[in-house]
């Protein structure tokens, strides 16, 4: 099924709205664009169980260890996702009624048979019969119709709620200009069947309905236990595990969950994920109290140097982008010339240096590997480092020779990464090449946020983490200069938001591309943005994990946000 | 020899050598003043004298940083990034590449401008709320002491940083957010000795013979107060020097690229097993200087009252 632009561009108003939105959320809708406008799997085609290979042999003890380096830092809030989609609690505890596969494709999971009716206004979900809660009862279509209503419901106050907008009067509901929660179209029809009746024509809702904020709640264990629902002896699961234990700030520990209808092959038996912070980098992982850990800079170098490590360590998807905004609405960077000074000033093959492997230099928004990656040594000259053209462009300006440069303060949000080190490389180049003074001013994630988006920084280094492969994630949803709400610079050109609107509404894929092309020449050469670096990601697992999946790039692919479904394919090998 | 000799000389008593015998009777005299004799007391106490020179080497550091940095702080260094110490590079290279001695030399500069600029703001508004607040008593007393209670009341690290998430990182507003903050000890401190000081018989002989407020307060109660205001100083720059290390820590504190022992300390500690020296040496650094003042403001604590022992 393929789903019309005027939906898509409603999706990403929708999730805009959220203000979590994109990035976090709207890498899943890249299956569409990746797979030609087919987000979803709409046959019965659960994930599929792994098997070892052959002269693999399973160990007895299948218990999966996983954390650290920057996963399972915080102790998660809850489990709760019905109500908090960010409450980082332990993934493979519940199940929704699709899931999103190692290519983000979404494919029905509790249920077996999705439907709409012609123009997708109406969802047919039809439940399986053969799996269970962890406490044995059926999980049923009553589960979700509760579960959805309740994370409508106002006196739940659910922080994003707005997520199930697309239902039928869930906005009303949600804002109390309804108190009749009967007439929010969600209703099931009978045990086995989910009838939901959204708003409009929404060819996407399957994807939708795969996210962490389409998964249920238990109605028992919530009217039992209140807030309390999901601490290790209240919680009922309905997912591939359940919770054996939750030692606060300690550790989680799951178990798997015999009801779940893919239990057999469900290898794992116990998943422990201690709680640890990022300073303490890959150490619980080298002495063997873990068997899978992400890598931060520093850590990487040394367990791919080290020849006992250096096969454990693997890359993820992960695209994303570096770069600098200068504000052209704030002196000096009003002025073209000293926009252009800065592209060329950018020494990026240096600055990636100090990433130590989390970053390689980036020359345009896509990186090399995912849809409208350019690889055009026209566009890379446009902003190409050379110290001499780049003093050049200071000519006719107040600042000719790196002179009398106002008081500069580059922002950057307060984050891990290796985000500062890269901001203080570029401090540094600018420096050298421009003489510019800056200053590096980290600020608080949403202070930072708010400023960016009310314009108000006057030099910003930020990232983009590509939410779906496609170049209308990386062009429009960031600088189309017509956006309403988030937009992060003030820069506005006519002709590049021409180019980004012939792309959304150009169906030919090479031509499209060429749209896109254009946009970024022009948003070069006039410097609305400069792109520095594009963001690698690490992680390293022991040899006797196997079962990880994955995508069609021949990629493994790790628990995050949207893929949630990593537990119930892996097992533990002997160690040889 | 020729230097030796005269040492010497004046150390040793020769027999029938009149001047070296004068010596002591003259210091014995002179010895009946308050800090001569503290002064004295803080020369024999090692540890102290220990302390006292580093802190003036380490003033020397801060001051001269210019000509003892071997490298520029800001300049990186992109083909040798976090190398350990070596000849070129006595305490290594950081992250940028950036000589990590030259780092640290400049990072004393940072540390001590907030140890003592805190301390002048926190001076200038704890003694004289402290003075009026027990000179005039009364009311007055009340009201500020009652309110100096409640901004004692604070956990004073969690007023810092709330202080400087309202002001922005920067080292103006260091000053400021730990002058703001720590004047209430000081304060309470001065208020104690005036109280006890305004009731003596001089202060009491000075106002019989006319002087006036600021004349009696300035010239007879703040001098008498000064001990413990002097001991409360010399705690509050390690103090200070400490809160700044903890601000930049936690990424609130000093902007980059201007180095802070505390902001490398808190950078780096992730790489604390891939590359230690980036962690280690500017905690050694933090650690020597809070000892060393430690040291000496126990000393200078001794040294002024000694029942205080």
């Amino acid at each position: 099924m393929r789903i019309p632009d005027e939906q898509l561009n409603l999706m990403a108003a929708r999730l805009d709205a959220i203000g979590v939105g994109r990035r976090d959320f709207l890498k899943v809708v890249g299956a569409m664009a990746a797979f030609g406008g087919l987000g979803f799997v709409t046959t019965a085609q659960a994930a599929k169980p792994s098997k070892p290979g052959p002269g693999e042999k399973l160990a007895k003890d299948q218990t999966f260890r996983w954390g650290g380096g920057g996963w399972n830092a915080n102790d998660p809030s809850s489990h709760d996702f019905n109500k908090d989609l960010y409450c980082g609690g332990a993934q493979g505890l519940f199940a929704g009624l699709m899931v999103f596969n190692a290519d983000f494709v979404s494919v029905p999971w509790m249920a077996s048979k999705v439907e709409s009716n012609k123009d997708g206004s109406v969802w047919n979900f039809t439940m399986r019969k053969d799996t269970r809660w962890s406490d044995n009862s059926p999980v049923t279509a009553r589960d979700f119709e509760w579960s959805w209503k309740r994370q409508l419901d106002p006196a739940n106050a659910a922080p994003y709620a707005s997520f199930l907008y697309d239902i039928k009067n869930a906005e009303a509901f949600n804002k109390k200009q309804l108190t009749d929660g009967s007439q929010v179209g969600v209703k099931a029809k009978d045990d086995w069947t989910l009838e939901v009746t959204l708003e409009g024509p929404r060819g996407y809702f399957p994807v939708l309905a795969a996210y962490l904020a389409a998964l249920p709640a238990h109605r028992g264990a919530v009217e039992k236990h209140g807030d309390k629902w999901t601490e290790a002896g209240n919680i009922v699961t309905n997912g591939p595990f359940t919770l054996e234990a939750w030692e606060h700030n300690k550790q989680v520990v799951l178990r798997k969950n015999p009801y779940y209808y893919g239990a057999k092959d469900v290898h794992l038996t116990r998943v422990v994920m201690p709680i640890i912070p990022v300073a303490s980098g890959a150490l619980p992982y080298e002495n063997n109290e873990l068997d899978m850990t992400a890598l931060q800079a520093g850590d990487l170098n040394r367990l791919r140097n080290d020849p006992r490590s250096s096969k454990d360590v693997f890359k993820y998807p992960f695209p994303g982008t570096w770069y600098l905004l200068p504000q052209t609405t704030k002196p000096p960077f009003d002025n073209v010339k000293v926009r252009r000074a800065v592209g060329h000033a950018i020494d990026r093959e240096n600055i990636v240096k100090v990433s130590q492997g989390l970053a390689i230099p980036a020359w345009s928004m896509i990186p090399p590997g995912f849809p409208g990656a350019l690889d055009d040594p026209k566009i890379k000259a446009i902003q190409k480092y050379d110290k001499k053209l780049a003093i050049e462009q200071l000519k006719g300006t107040p600042f000719e020779g790196g002179k009398n440069w106002p008081k500069i303060t580059l922002s950057m949000r307060d984050e891990g990464l290796g985000s500062k080190p890269l901001a203080e490389a570029v401090q540094a180049v600018l420096l050298d090449s421009l003489n510019m003074k800056t200053e590096l001013e980290v600020l608080e994630p949403r202070v930072f946020r708010e400023r960016l988006w009310k314009q108000d920084l006057q030099f910003v280094w930020i990232r983009w983490f590509m939410d779906y492969p496609d170049p209308h994630n990386e062009y429009f949803d960031t600088f189309y200069g017509k956006k309403t709400s988030g937009k992060r610079q003030a820069w506005v050109n006519d002709a590049f938001d021409k180019e980004l609107e012939a792309g959304r509404d150009t169906r030919d894929p090479a031509k499209r591309l060429e749209h896109y092309k254009k946009a970024e020449e022009i948003m070069q050469t006039d410097v609305g943005y400069v792109p520095v670096a594009w963001v690698l990601r690490y992680a390293a697992k022991k040899p006797w994990v196997g079962g990880v999946e994955k995508n069609k790039q021949g990629e493994f692919v790790v628990d995050g946000n949207i893929y949630v479904d990593m537990f119930q394919h892996l097992y533990m090998l002997e160690r040889g | 020899m020729a230097l030796s000799t005269p040492a010497s000389d004046t150390s040793l008593p020769t027999p029938g050598g009149a001047a070296p015998a004068a010596l002591p009777s003259t210091r014995a005299v002179r010895g009946s003043s308050l800090y001569r004799d503290a002064w004295r007391r803080l020369l024999r106490n090692k540890l102290a004298v220990a302390g006292g020179v580093t802190v003036i080497l380490l003033c020397l550091i801060a001051i001269f940083a210019d000509f003892l940095a071997p490298f520029s702080y800001t300049k990186p260094n992109f083909g040798r990034l976090n190398e350990f110490p070596s000849r070129e590079f006595p305490l290594g290279t950081d992250q940028l590449g950036r000589d990590q001695l030259s780092r640290i030399i400049y990072g004393a500069r940072v540390s001590m401008l907030v140890g003592l600029g805190s301390q002048i703001i926190v001076l200038a508004i704890g003694v004289p709320i402290g003075l009026i607040s027990g000179y005039v008593g009364g009311r007055v007393d009340l009201v500020v002491t009652r309110f100096v209670d409640v901004m004692y009341a604070f956990p004073r690290l969690l007023f810092v940083i709330l202080v400087m998430s309202m002001l922005g990182a920067g080292l103006t507003n260091i000053f400021i957010a730990i002058g703001l903050t720590g004047w209430v000890g000081i304060s309470r401190q001065t208020r104690a000795q005036v109280l006890s000081i305004k009731e003596k018989e001089f202060v009491e002989g000075a106002k019989s013979l006319g002087a006036g407020f600021w004349r009696v307060v300035s010239r007879h109660v703040l001098p008498s107060a000064l001990t413990p205001i002097v001991v409360s100083v010399t705690f509050g720059i390690p103090e200070a020097i400490f809160y700044e290390a903890a601000l930049s820590f936690i990424g609130v504190g000093i902007n980059p690229p201007t180095p802070s022992w505390g902001q490398m300390v808190g950078e780096n500690q992730q790489f604390l097993r891939s590359y230690w020296h980036l962690c280690v040496f500017p905690s050694i650094a933090i650690a020597v200087t809070m000892l060393s003042f430690t040291f000496f403001g126990d000393g200078v604590r001794d040294a002024l009252d000694p029942k205080m022992k």
